[in-house]
């Protein structure tokens, strides 16, 4: 294991385009580990991270514009993808067929997640509905309304409590999966939030915004737990480590930065991009990191342990 | 006594232009004091200078663009061209300067100008989706649809609450792209149909002239040659609703462009 942050591996030119988002997945059965891909080339990509590369195992076609969001299910099997097309289609990644396309209706499919057994998957829409999809239904089984603006980033809670949706406009919305209700609302930032993700024990939620900052707030209680300042420019994207001490973000400054949960400081910046880096992740180990942007390129970091 | 006073009586007795023409005097040696500070500290002249010239070009920059926007928002658009391009000399990193340029070059059918001048906007403010709107005005302008196409996507993908931006222009440009794959399909079977009058693989065998076959392939050549002159007759046509149609083209009369009075935005005055 390593002893510091480092570049592990680059992959230039994955795509045609701008790669807008990223996920990384392992499957359940075989243990093998699964990078996602979607790029403004309308192209989804998927990738096998082994021995310590990547290598391209489909290219998956059906998308009419650029894919906006991809995340993988909780066993490793499942694709699902958005695109400006609004169309949400589910992928098998062990055939590389595509399962399922919805067609979401105009603008209505953005940040697209995973319900943590993997039955649903929840997209925003732009009326500030969280729309949920059955997965094996292929069909729109129930919506849950914020009754606020344009929803751009969603997340489960990893316990399946909650479920969390940042807007245009900078609101926070947390729901009660159980009983659909609104919980909380959180006047968070003053500008768009393109990424929100909970702590794997589901204690705590980051937000990253268009201002710069990321917010940790604590779910019971609704309370702002930190500010944290570093980025130079928006905040792109955040996601959790699964052991809960640490998670990283990207920004249109370019950079990929990690922080201490514990500490709320930066430990380590990666200034390894040429352009914006939409989409950062860790992997479900939390021993690797990948980031995806404008420069076409996948990063994939060492963590130390 | 009391009206005694050496000052008041000094007062009253100089003129009162004297006392203008003093004041005025002293100043002008206070101006002049100043100048010759600047000018006299010569360790610090050069940085001095700078600031200040730093400080008149911006606010310069920004008269001339609002003397610009004046003039754009009343038609005067070559003038308006003048006055930003006059700003851009002081101000060269204005994306705002370039994106109303761009607008206004759209309006002046200098598209590929507009193109360039866009493309300047989006360069220096990669996150700023209106750039990227116009830049897609822009292209498709110049017939440059498949490009629009990605710069519409990209600005709806930094601001995607922009309705406008989703309907009209992602909407339009994806119209447009059907319809330049309509007219390319018609080529190309306009091509084949071509192709197989004039190869006609009914040429190439013997026929016995006396028998059926002679007047079947006569037939079968008539048909094609009917099937390409409709073909000829014909023209692929994208309605507003953006459905594709073929219909018969009567006269050589195309449609006219209907120009829209393009309204220029003013940005971030």
């Amino acid at each position: 294991m390593s002893t510091q942050y480092s570049i592990l591996f680059k992959q230039e030119h994955a795509h045609e385009d701008a790669i807008w988002t990223a996920a990384w997945g392992r499957n359940e059965k075989d243990g093998s580990e699964t990078i996602v891909t979607g790029s403004l080339d309308d192209l989804v990509k998927v990738w096998k991270w082994s021995d310590e590369k990547l290598e391209l195992q489909w290219t998956l076609e059906g998308h009419q514009l650029g894919v906006v969001s991809v995340d993988i299910s909780q066993n490793g099997a499942i694709a699902a993808s958005t695109s400006l097309d609004a169309h949400i289609r589910l992928w098998d990644l062990e055939t590389g067929k595509q399962i399922k396309s919805m067609d979401a209706g105009p603008v209505d499919a953005w940040a697209v997640a995973f319900s943590p057994d993997s039955k649903y998957i929840a997209t925003g829409s732009h009326l500030g509905k969280v729309n949920i999809f059955g997965v094996e239904s292929g069909k729109k089984e129930y919506s849950l309304d914020t009754r606020g603006k344009f929803i751009l980033s969603i997340a489960y809670s990893p316990d399946g409590k909650h479920l969390a949706s940042g807007a245009i406009d900078g609101i926070i919305n947390i729901f009660d999966i159980a009983t659909g209700k609104l919980l909380h609302t959180l006047e968070g930032h003053a500008m768009p939030i393109r990424s929100l993700t909970f702590s794997p024990d589901s204690q705590l939620l980051v937000t990253a915004s268009d201002d710069g900052y990321i917010k940790i707030y604590d779910v019971q209680h609704a309370n702002l737990a930190g500010t944290l300042s570093g980025h130079g420019s928006w905040v792109l994207n955040v996601a959790f480590s699964p052991d809960d001490t640490h998670f990283v973000s990207s920004s249109s400054d370019k950079s990929v930065k990690v922080w201490d949960t514990s500490s709320r400081s930066c430990v380590n910046t990666f200034f390894d991009h040429q352009d914006q880096v939409w989409s950062v992740k860790y992997n479900p180990t939390g021993s690797k990191i990948v980031s995806t942007g404008d420069d076409r390129a996948i990063h994939i970091y060492d963590c130390p342990k | 006594m009391a009206s005694f006073g050496w000052k008041r009586k000094v007062g009253e007795r100089v003129s009162k232009t004297t006392v203008e023409q003093f004041q005025q005097d002293s100043e002008k040696v206070d101006d002049e004091g100043d100048v010759e500070k600047e000018g006299v500290d010569w360790l610090h002249v050069i940085k001095r200078r700078r600031e200040v010239l730093l400080e008149d070009c911006a606010a310069k920059s920004k008269r001339l663009k609002d003397e610009g926007t004046l003039l754009a928002e009343q038609g005067r658009n070559w003038e308006a061209l003048k006055r930003w391009d006059d700003a851009l000399q002081l101000t060269p990193d204005d994306a705002v300067l370039y994106e109303m340029k761009s607008q206004v070059l759209i309006t002046l059918q200098e598209v590929f100008l507009a193109v360039k001048s866009a493309e300047m906007a989006t360069k220096l403010r990669p996150l700023w989706w209106e750039a990227w709107q116009t830049l897609g005005r822009a292209q498709i302008s110049l017939g440059e649809v498949e490009l629009a196409v990605r710069s519409f996507q990209v600005a709806v993908h930094l601001h995607p609450s922009e309705r406008l931006l989703w309907e009209e222009d992602l909407g339009w440009a994806l119209q447009l792209r059907e319809k330049q794959q309509a007219l390319r399909e018609r080529a190309t079977q306009e091509e084949d149909a071509r192709r197989l009058l004039v190869e006609a693989p009914e040429l190439k065998s013997d026929y016995d002239f006396e028998g059926d076959e002679v007047i079947e392939a006569c037939t079968a050549m008539a048909d094609r040659q009917k099937k390409y002159e409709d073909l000829k007759k014909t023209a692929v046509v994208v309605d507003t609703c953006g459905v594709t149609k073929e219909v018969v083209v009567e006269d050589d009369n195309k449609p006219t462009s209907s120009s829209q009075s393009a309204l220029v935005k003013a940005r971030g005055l």
